[in-house]
């Protein structure tokens, strides 16, 4: 029986390990890439035959007029701040309601939303250009943070299904006490639901800094200083830049994963925590 | 649809009640609709009313109004432009502009929409005040009814601001795309030098009929089919491969779990355009996965087999293989997300059921079926239907990395189409990127989308939302 097991564990390892590898495999060559001296798309071997940091210093210290990476990255992290505060706000707002509290109507509504949220963003993105040059909103950052966080109520679908596995009658003794739905909301609600509060904040920090579409239906703009990240390091991956700016692209994406690895460093330990067992002794 | 009818038929009959029944304060709050409080003695509600109305009677008339009146034609004066010699300047003419009076008739509709419900539930809560009056009730000071806000109105309180967003955002572009699905708005009209106008339901004819000198109906059928075999095959194998990896990694024999959670998530931190990017180069005709190949000899040897006739593997370039990449780069980057998501739930899971399950005697493979699984199911169940929509609507993986695609489809290209396109990405590819710009085709292409996500979505949940089922676990 034990050998047994721990045949199993070395396997479950190797399985593992192998996994890793290629899940590994296109980050670890992203990163040599960024120090390869050879501007282009390398073709023949892995690793670059020369290390140099000359990309990374033209990245942040050198803009030049196609890339001009320093102005890319304060756009978008504006942009991902805001939009990251308004839409996780509209979530967890959206998800209290629905979830619980009852009022007339409520599943009438929630039907509504859940089918009005399946149209296909990109379509309406390209209404929405109208709508916003309307109030000449568009090539602004303004305007993005609008379209990042505007419509974001109504992806509270599944942070709802967690709401809906708080215990009731924890809100139930609370409101016994005296409490307002407020409280409840804000003192109750909200602590228990750190892993869902986390996931709903990576995921609207994240939608903007992984969304090119919508940027580039915004910004229509031919100057560099007005890109976001994602516009920039696509743009120099043209056809006829690419032999030039693909170590710089390999660069820019290391440094636009900073950020965001250090949100993942900090809030992974709320992801997988579990929170319910034990919150009521029953 | 006849207990609709009937709520249809109370509402407008309580209406008619509040009306006749109605003292005094309640039929002056027909014209003014702050009286019906401001008799009570609730002013600073009455006022807030009041100006409400005011404000909604400004922008119609003053703003509003005359778009509303132009919807008909959608405009009649072009745009002309004159050039003045004595005073050197041009002038214009005062011209329609369609797309303006498109989207000004549209708010303005919806606004004076919404302003009639307002209008109609104000009446109803200014009798209801009286009659509560009536019986000598408490009535609500303004203070009383802000704490009702945060209290058993807080519904209110918490939707009102993402409604209101979701409104600009979702609905008020949905209508307008609707409309544009039945105008002729293209490349060769666009505004505001030239006009457009509607044309009815001949661009859904287009869509579905094959008629003669037209690839759309062609192509419509091919990309659709594509669309929903990628959905369903990404979907499945992403949240499969999610929880599996979930459970490997969880196991209790798994020695430094936190450490492949980590190697794993690392794939999230770089951001989709970056890595998708990336592999798509390094899958490319010259990249680097071919020039290994070719290093290794494989490409000789696939050459010497007669599997392929060209000096690289075209990963990324040949109709099926292209398909068939897709999806495992796909697997690739939807994994690891699965994967976080099914270990916070595998985490919650209640311990004391885990437990008792455990005391009854139960076995793994027991608590793995009966507990795990359909907690599992019915919290990532409304999110699975999310996620295979999201994939119907997945333009990044597709646009991403089928740049370098090019069909040898002739009537594919016609319709500005690729054989790995998705409904969505065509769709995009029809307004940003051909020359004749034809929106309204793309209308068509996205109320298609739509029908089709909404029907799953109806399908699915219908048993979900009428169900109790969500209190099952609280």
């Amino acid at each position: 029986m034990k050998a047994k097991r721990a045949v199993g564990s070395i396997f479950r390892h190797l399985l593992l390990a192998f996994l890793a590898v290629v899940w590994l495999i296109p980050i670890l060559w992203l990163f040599v890439t960024s120090f390869s001296s050879d501007p282009g798309i390398r073709t023949t071997r892995f690793f670059p035959e020369q290390w140099t940091l000359a990309n990374y210093s033209k990245l942040l210290f050198h803009p030049d007029t196609v890339a001009n990476f320093p102005a890319w990255f304060k756009n978008s992290m504006i942009i991902g701040i805001f939009s990251c505060i308004i839409s996780s706000a509209f979530v967890l707002m959206v998800s209290y309601a629905f979830s619980c509290m009852r009022f007339p109507s409520r599943k009438r509504l929630m039907s509504f939303s859940i089918i009005l949220g399946m149209f296909p963003g990109v379509l309406s993105m390209i209404a929405i250009y109208f709508v916003l040059k309307m109030f000449n909103l568009t090539d602004s950052l303004a305007g993005l943070i609008v379209v990042y966080s505007a419509g974001s109520g109504l992806g509270f679908l599944i942070c709802k299904g967690f709401f809906d596995t708080i215990p009731a009658s924890l809100r139930e003794s609370a409101k016994i006490e005296g409490a307002s739905e407020f409280t409840v909301f804000t003192r109750i609600v909200i602590p228990l639901s750190r892993p869902m509060i986390v996931y709903t904040v990576i995921n609207s920090f994240l939608a903007p800094w992984m969304d090119f579409v919508m940027a580039r239906l915004m910004i229509r703009s031919k100057d560099p200083t007005n890109w976001t990240v994602a516009i920039g390091l696509y743009n120099i991956l043209q056809k006829t830049l690419i032999g030039q700016y693909f170590s710089v692209f390999c660069a820019g994406g290391v440094v636009v994963a900073i950020p965001i690895s250090i949100l993942f460093v900090i809030m992974q330990k709320f992801y997988v925590e579990g929170i319910t067992g034990g919150a009521v002794k029953g | 649809m006849k207990r609709f009818f009937k709520a249809l038929g109370k509402y407008f009959a309580d209406f008619g009640t509040a009306v006749s029944k109605g003292d005094i304060w309640v039929k002056l709050s027909l014209f003014i609709m702050g009286m019906g409080y401001i008799g009570r003695g609730q002013v600073i509600k009455g006022l807030l009313v009041t100006a409400l109305e005011a404000g909604f009677a400004l922008f119609t008339i003053k703003i509003s109004w005359p778009y509303i009146t132009k919807l008909s034609t959608l405009g009649t004066v072009q745009r002309e432009e004159v050039f003045d010699p004595l005073t050197m300047s041009k002038t214009v003419n005062d011209y329609d502009n369609s797309l303006l009076i498109l989207l000004m008739g549209v708010l303005g509709i919806v606004i004076i929409a919404a302003f009639i419900f307002i209008y109609i539930a104000n009446i109803k809560a200014a009798f209801r005040t009286m009659l509560l009056k009536k019986e000598g009730k408490h009535l609500n000071n303004f203070r009383e009814d802000l704490r009702e806000l945060v209290n058993d109105k807080f519904h209110i309180t918490l939707l009102s601001l993402p409604a209101l967003g979701v409104v600009f955002m979702c609905i008020l572009p949905i209508i307008f795309m609707v409309c544009i699905a039945f105008t002729n708005y293209d490349a060769a009209h666009q505004p505001p030098s030239q006009l457009f106008s509607w044309v009815g339901w001949k661009n859904f004819i287009t869509l579905f009929a094959n008629k003669q000198g037209s690839t759309f109906g062609y192509a419509f059928a091919k990309i659709l089919i594509w669309t929903l075999i990628w959905a369903a095959l990404a979907t499945v194998t992403t949240y499969i491969g999610g929880i599996l990896l979930a459970m490997l990694i969880n196991h209790q024999d798994t020695k430094l779990k936190k450490m492949w959670r980590t190697l794993f998530v690392i794939t999230i931190a770089i951001p989709q355009f970056v890595t998708l990017l990336l592999i798509s180069k390094m899958f490319g005709n010259y990249g680097i996965v071919n020039g290994i190949l070719q290093r290794m000899h494989i490409i000789s040897f696939l050459q010497n087999l007669g599997w392929i006739s060209t000096s690289y593997v075209p990963f990324m370039t040949s109709s099926g293989l292209t398909h068939v990449m897709i999806i495992l780069i796909n697997i690739w980057v939807g994994v690891p997300y699965q994967m976080l998501i099914a270990t916070g739930i595998l985490m919650n899971i209640p311990s004391d059921q885990l437990e008792s399950a455990r005391i009854d005697g139960a076995n793994k493979f027991q608590i793995f079926w009966k507990i795990t699984m359909p907690y599992m199911l019915f919290i990532t169940g409304p999110s699975l239907v999310t996620s295979f929509i999201g994939n119907i609507n997945n333009f990044n993986v597709i646009y991403l990395l089928t740049g370098d695609f090019v069909t040898s489809d002739g009537s594919l290209a016609a319709a500005n189409a690729k054989d790995v396109d998705l409904l969505i990405t065509w769709l995009f590819k029809i307004t940003s990127e051909s020359v004749t710009k034809q929106y309204y085709m793309a209308s068509v292409i996205g109320i298609i989308v739509f029908i089709i996500c909404a029907t799953l979505t109806l399908v699915t949940y219908s048993r979900m939302i009428k169900g109790d089922n969500e209190e099952v676990f609280q």
